[in-house]
């Protein structure tokens, strides 16, 4: 039973203890929400940031040519966006109670968002090999362009990792009667956002930075 | 496993497979054309305004139909989006400075 249902029929007793939402949703839904708010705020600081880099520096560079570089980030992007609509399928299995479907659709998730970090791995120490970093360009221009890479892509991934190892933790708890269907919605709202996120991650880092 | 649901002020909205495959579809047709668009020989301006566009358009559908914000009360709507919005306009006041730091920098 949520927040919700609790609080719905209160109309004496209690009801000032347990009033409803003015949102109509529960509060760590409404948690997650200022979460996702804040860190919104955060990568579009980072995003800015790298704007302002790009814009104030003369001899910036484009390392990325169409393969295989942007093919595999349109695989990355591809994969992101069916993990989305995984969660959605987790999610619904959540709240209509069938538990052990919608674990199943978690796990989808998980795999399609680690496979989306081997290949981001795996492009990095691709980078590496040729010998970008954060502090050299081996194409002889800005040293900027690695750092504001690796710190966008990052934090980025950082939070793809974060759902892959959170995620897991869900699913077990949900199919074991720990969390309720509340809890995967509210991870699913997680995973949204990382998907989201990317959605200008690539546009702006990749693509503007193709050769 | 059909049906996908979002519950919002104790209702139950259902969505649909074919309404949830579509959203995702489009996000990918979006996705293509800024790659198409990357490589199509527009001005620098005109391809960072059109992939912003899209960006949007995309994010805008992930935060309505993925995020199920369409769905929650518009209180909610009215508390988080404008308000994300202006903080992401007011952001946009660096500019100048960076096309300052370009100019020196030449």
């Amino acid at each position: 039973m949520t927040e919700l249902d609790l609080a719905a029929p209160m109309t004496h007793g209690h009801a000032a203890m347990l009033e409803q939402s003015p949102f109509g949703i529960e509060s760590k839904k409404l948690v997650m929400w200022l979460f996702i708010i804040a860190d919104a705020v955060t990568f579009a600081a980072l995003l800015l940031g790298y704007g302002f880099l790009r814009v104030g520096s003369p001899n910036w560079t484009r390392p990325f040519g169409f393969s295989p570089t942007i093919i595999n980030g349109m695989v990355m992007t591809l994969v992101l966006l069916t993990s989305s609509l995984t969660t959605l399928y987790a999610v619904s299995a959540a709240q209509a109670g069938r538990r052990s479907v919608a674990v199943r659709w978690l796990g989808a998730t998980t795999l399609l968002g680690a496979t989306f970090a081997v290949l981001h791995l795996r492009e990095w120490f691709g980078m590496v090999r040729e010998g970008w970093s954060p502090s050299t360009n081996p194409l002889g221009g800005s040293v900027l362009v690695g750092a504001t890479f690796f710190s966008v892509t990052g934090l980025h991934l950082l939070h793809v990792i974060a759902g892959v190892v959170a995620i897991p933790i869900i699913a077990f708890g949900f199919r074991r009667g720990r969390f309720q269907a509340g809890h995967v919605e509210t991870t699913g709202l997680y995973w949204h956002f990382v998907d989201l996120v990317w959605m200008f991650v690539f546009p702006l880092v990749y693509l503007l930075n193709a050769r | 496993m059909t049906d996908t649901s979002a519950t919002t002020h104790g209702e139950t909205i259902d969505l649909g497979a074919r309404a949830n495959i579509a959203v995702w579809l489009g996000m990918i047709v979006i996705v293509a054309m800024e790659v198409v668009l990357t490589y199509a020989h527009l001005s620098v301006t005109m391809l960072l305004a059109s992939l912003i566009l899209l960006a949007c358009i995309e994010a805008g559908l992930g935060l309505m139909y993925f995020m199920h914000l369409k769905y929650e009360r518009a209180i909610f709507r009215w508390w988080t989006v404008p308000t994300l919005v202006f903080v992401l306009l007011m952001m946009n006041e660096v500019w100048p400075d960076a096309f300052r730091a370009l100019r020196m920098r030449q």
